[in-house]
């Protein structure tokens, strides 16, 4: 017993200089608050109680957040086959609900829906993690880290299981969140420029494919139309979309209408899907451009300390982890932005702390809590294996 | 490649990423960003126009020829329906109204984002089931819209026109119009379009997922004016009955001719004729046959009906448009200017006598012998035998061709001294060659021809000669000083040649005549009121010019007139006036074009004679002799005119 306090007073000397990073959890949580604003301007008028659904998500998150940056990371490389099984039952169970939007993308649990695709991008991060970074033995150590070709395998085999479901509900936009990770965590992990390049035919010979053997359905060709002729192709669905969206942000110009403004796209509830994927439009035409640019530098921020938490982490498993989770939200609100400025195709991904949406909230705090107990876990404590 | 390293460059990737995105918001906001706010703000308000009705139309006794009438239409309003509803509605309102559902979805898609359009216009039941179930019908809206009623029919169809919606050009020329706004097309509808057209209403609102949520003050509608035309429409009928008559009668004489065996070239079918006040020069009847009936273009005018109308010339005012060589008609003027220019005979022809100014009208001239000894004879193809000698009076009356050829010949032969387009200057004084600036648009001008036109035309065809020729190859001869001849003045002084003159022409020429040479722009319409009756505008014809004529000539050549159709090449026609035919008078004309067409019948008549107040200008196309086709005809509406009972129209005299 005095053994146990002991080793824990010693660890806690270790790790006295280790705080959560405050940066990270500011932002993050000063993105929440923000996005609880643009929520509540965008539905202010609906009396649909959005801003209000998102507090309990808010609050949810940032309990999750809380646990799991207290919980070792390295705990996870044993829960990763039970987690995935877990992962994959859930994205089984969509189907044999009925179809929201004519997508099934849910799980109805009364309160709210669960959308386990949203949980799946940190378990695939995590397992990834496990599979690219295992516990090396002492001689291995010294020696160059290398992807092997079987591993490689491996790794794209983790992220096509659940990313085929996912595709199947349909939902383009997550798969393609999945590619996007599995692309930057090989790279980081030593693949070889070969490996690369041979990873990037894949993609481009896959892209190649599905055009020339016109696999997209007519919906999913429309979206990628209708970012050249948004007046034409669907004009009463996405292209109304598109269009609305682009007056919106455009006629912010550059300090925006100001916040609850009357005479607004906000206000009149004219972008269709504003408090969830088009949040971003909120923001831009009551706040402008100095809104918009705002929003961008908390993310790059956001961004910016996780890829610091990679570099600093113990462990390559922790590296990686951190490095997934700064690409699954570099490509979300790339994804995301481009598509309310009409740069991108209207793939239904939100935009992670501001769009309404509890599975989505709590899965980025989630993948927040991870990075945070990384960054938290940073420094060796004698007596510990530090062979990850 | 160390971790470090390659966590670095994926940094790198990661803010190439974030630039891209906060320069294309920098672009869409404040590069383009004040282009899409104005954009934005347009598109904020959204307004639904209430059409105005159109202004009536009434006769000069104030009978109501043209107005307008209130009838259910079915609106469908894109701001009102959501993207899911829009299948279900489709289908239903194309069950319910009837319609092609494709065709419906072609509409509903022309509409455009938050566009609104009219379907159809409905009975009532069919309004009333649409009413009832409007609760389930989102964006469709029951309004009443104004619906064209023309309540003469076919009569006076190129006087009133049509409606129609605007073409490219119509926009074109009035960047204004509403392209869903049917506007006039011919006639007076046309031609006053602006004052009848009313101004829209309007009511701007601002919706919100299908919910009004904002109004702007609505704008009633303005009423149309209504105009009053100078046309009566009890003559107008008689006109228009005459002329079918005439064309039927042109037909019985026609086959009659045929079973003789002589030369028939075609079946008669058009025919114009207009009525107007030569003091005034109010146009108190115009007609063209075919005509139309403008109800057919309320309901949307099929292509096939149209078409087939089209090929008829319905659509062609042939009173205004209809070009004929104006021949024996033209004598009056001749007859003016010879009287008031003192015109010479020639010399060195036989059967002239210049110092009592006779001429022997024995059926033709015999013009000096060519240089290697042929005679060169001109026949006067109508000559009813040997007249023996006559003055100027006796030669109108009877129309004798060899008189004004022989006064056409020695002009020319003068015409150093009394000028070679003297007797072409008193035809462009008197409105030939030259719009008369009526109230109607696609106005033809006609031909006067002189040696300057024909020498223009001569050096127009040796350029382009891929184009439809205008003169005779053989007046293309290098070897001739000029392509004009002194024939050709000879045959200008019949009404003959290359000229043209349409029947307005020819009625507004003798107007001025009869007036003393007062030239005004004749007017269909008399005044402009508003919907409450009080004038708008009162329209009086404009004066263009006055033309010297001495009351001497003026009174001579009246009388004369009035011989034509006592004594003269209208005796027949004019056998059964009743009383009064010392009041009326006329000339007829019969225009020759080419050997293998028939003639054209004219006639122009004056009524009173002593101070006219109606000239009746009468034309058969193709329908054969003047005296024997349009005389009568003329007859029948001077008859009425005077306040005779008319009678029947039966063919009068074979004359020129």
């Amino acid at each position: 017993m005095t053994a146990v306090i002991n080793r824990l007073r010693e660890v806690a000397v270790v790790r006295k200089n280790n705080r959560t990073d405050w940066l990270l959890f500011g932002t993050m949580l000063a993105l929440s608050g923000f996005g609880l604003l643009m929520i509540y301007s965008a539905t202010v008028a609906t009396g649909t109680f959005s801003m209000e659904r998102q507090m309990i998500f808010v609050a949810a998150g940032l309990i999750i957040y809380m646990i799991f940056s207290n919980i070792d990371y390295r705990e996870y490389r044993s829960m990763v086959p039970a987690a995935s099984v877990v992962i994959l039952i859930l994205l089984v169970v969509v189907f044999f609900f009925d179809p929201i939007n004519e997508v099934n993308r849910w799980i109805p649990l009364g309160f709210f829906n669960l959308q386990p695709a949203e949980f799946a991008k940190v378990v695939v991060i995590v397992a990834l993690a496990t599979l690219l970074a295992p516990p090396l033995s002492r001689d291995e150590l010294t020696g160059p880290r290398t992807l092997t070709w079987p591993k490689m395998g491996q790794a794209c085999l983790i992220v096509a299981v659940p990313g085929y479901l996912i595709l199947r509900e349909p939902d383009l936009g997550t798969t393609m969140v999945f590619g996007f990770i599995l692309f930057t965590m090989l790279f980081l992990a030593g693949a070889s420029w070969r490996q690369m390049a041979v990873l990037s035919t894949a993609v481009v010979a896959g892209i190649a494919a599905v055009f020339r053997f016109d696999l997209l359905s007519e919906y999913q060709k429309n979206r990628i139309e209708v970012l050249f002729r948004p007046d034409q192709v669907d004009p009463q669905g996405i292209g109304y979309q598109l269009i609305q969206s682009k007056s919106a942000i455009g006629s912010g110009q550059l300090f925006g209408k100001g916040l609850f403004a009357e005479d607004s796209f906000t206000a009149f509830q004219y972008v269709p899907e504003q408090e969830t994927d088009f949040i971003f439009t909120a923001v831009a035409e009551q706040l402008g451009l100095v809104g918009g640019l705002l929003v961008i530098v908390a993310f790059a921020i956001i961004v910016w300390r996780l890829l610091v938490i990679s570099r600093n982490s113990r462990d390559r498993y922790g590296a990686l982890i951190a490095a997934g989770i700064a690409a699954m939200i570099m490509f979300h609100v790339f994804v995301n932005i481009g598509m309310t400025v009409g740069m991108m195709p209207v793939t239904g991904l939100p935009l992670p702390f501001l769009s309404l949406g509890g599975s989505f909230y709590m899965a980025m705090t989630l993948a927040l809590g991870i990075a945070n107990s990384v960054w938290l876990m940073r420094t060796p404590v004698p007596g510990e294996n530090q062979l990850t | 490649m160390k971790f470090a390293v390659r966590l670095s460059i994926l940094g790198m990737a990661f803010v190439t990423m974030f630039s891209v995105i906060g320069l294309r918001l920098w672009y869409i906001q404040v590069a383009d960003g004040p282009a899409i706010a104005q954009a934005a703000e347009e598109q904020a308000w959204l307004t639904k126009t209430t059409p105005a009705p159109r202004g009536d139309i009434y006769d000069r006794s104030g009978n109501l020829l043209v107005t307008s009438r209130l009838v259910p239409a079915v609106f469908v309003d894109r701001t009102f329906i959501q993207p899911e509803q829009r299948p279900e509605l489709i289908q239903r309102l194309s069950a319910l109204l009837a319609l092609d559902p494709a065709q419906l979805e072609a509409a509903y898609e022309d509409a455009g984002l938050n566009g609104r359009f009219q379907v159809a216009t409905v009975h009532n039941e069919i309004a009333y089931q649409i009413v009832e179930q409007l609760r389930t019908l989102p964006g469709v809206e029951v309004v009443k819209v104004p619906e064209r009623v023309y309540l003469t029919g076919p009569t006076m169809s190129h006087v009133i026109g049509h409606l129609g919606l605007p073409d490219a050009r119509d926009i074109e020329e009035r960047p204004n119009l509403d392209p869903s706004v049917r506007i006039g097309k011919l006639g007076v509808e046309s031609f006053y379009d602006e004052p009848l057209q009313g101004v829209s209403g309007v009511q701007e609102y601002r919706v919100r997922r299908g919910n009004i949520i904002d109004q702007g003050s609505a704008v009633e509608p303005v009423p149309g004016h209504s105009i009053i035309l100078n046309t009566d429409s009890e003559l107008q009928q008689v006109l228009e009955l005459a002329l079918e008559e005439g064309i039927a009668l042109s037909n019985d004489v026609k086959e009659v001719s045929r079973s003789r065996g002589e030369d028939v070239f075609s079946e008669t079918k058009r025919a114009a004729a207009v009525v107007i006040d030569p003091q005034t020069f109010e146009v108190l009847a115009l007609a063209s046959l075919p005509d139309f009936d403008p109800q057919v273009f309320v309901a949307g005018i099929d292509n096939d009906t149209f078409q087939s109308l089209n090929e008829t010339f319905a659509f062609n005012n042939l009173a205004v448009s209809g070009l004929y060589p104006p021949a024996s008609t033209f004598k009056a003027i001749t007859y003016t200017a010879i009287q008031e220019e003192s015109l010479p005979f020639p010399s060195d022809i036989e059967g002239v006598d210049a110092e009592n100014r006779l001429i022997h009208c024995d059926g033709q001239l015999e013009l000096p012998e060519l240089a290697d000894g042929s005679p060169q004879v001109r026949p006067d193809w109508y000559a009813p035998g040997n007249l023996g000698w006559l003055d100027i009076h006796g030669a109108l009356e009877n129309s004798c061709n060899v008189f004004f050829w022989s006064l056409g010949l020695g002009t020319w032969q003068a015409r150093d001294r009394v000028g070679e387009n003297v007797i072409q200057d008193w035809a462009k004084s008197l409105g030939y060659g030259a719009e008369t600036g009526i109230d109607l648009a696609n106005e033809a001008s006609g031909i006067v021809p002189t040696r300057q036109l024909f020498e223009e035309w001569a050096v127009y065809q040796l350029e382009n000669p891929d184009e439809p020729p205008r003169l005779d190859a053989s007046r293309l001869n290098p070897e001739l000083r000029s392509p004009w001849f002194g024939g050709d003045l000879m045959d200008f002084a019949i009404g003959q040649g290359a000229f043209t003159a349409t029947p307005l022409q020819a009625a507004v020429s003798y107007a001025i005549l009869a007036n003393g040479g007062t030239v005004m722009e004749p007017r269909l319409v008399d005044r402009i009121v508003d919907a409450n009756g009080e004038l708008v505008e009162d329209i009086t014809p404009p004066m263009v010019r006055t033309v010297d004529i001495s009351e001497t000539t003026r009174r001579d050549l009246l009388t004369d007139l009035n011989k034509v159709v006592t004594t003269g090449t209208a005796r027949a026609a004019f056998e059964e006036f009743g009383p009064g035919l010392e009041l009326v008078g006329g000339k007829t004309g019969t225009g020759q074009t080419t050997a293998t067409k028939d003639n054209h019948a004219w006639f122009i008549g004056l009524a009173p004679i002593n101070d006219p107040r109606f000239v009746v200008a009468v034309l058969i196309e193709e329908g054969g002799s003047g005296g024997a086709i349009a005389a009568p005809v003329a007859r029948h509406i001077l008859q009425y005119l005077m306040g005779n009972e008319p009678t029947p129209i039966k063919a009068g005299d074979q004359t020129d």
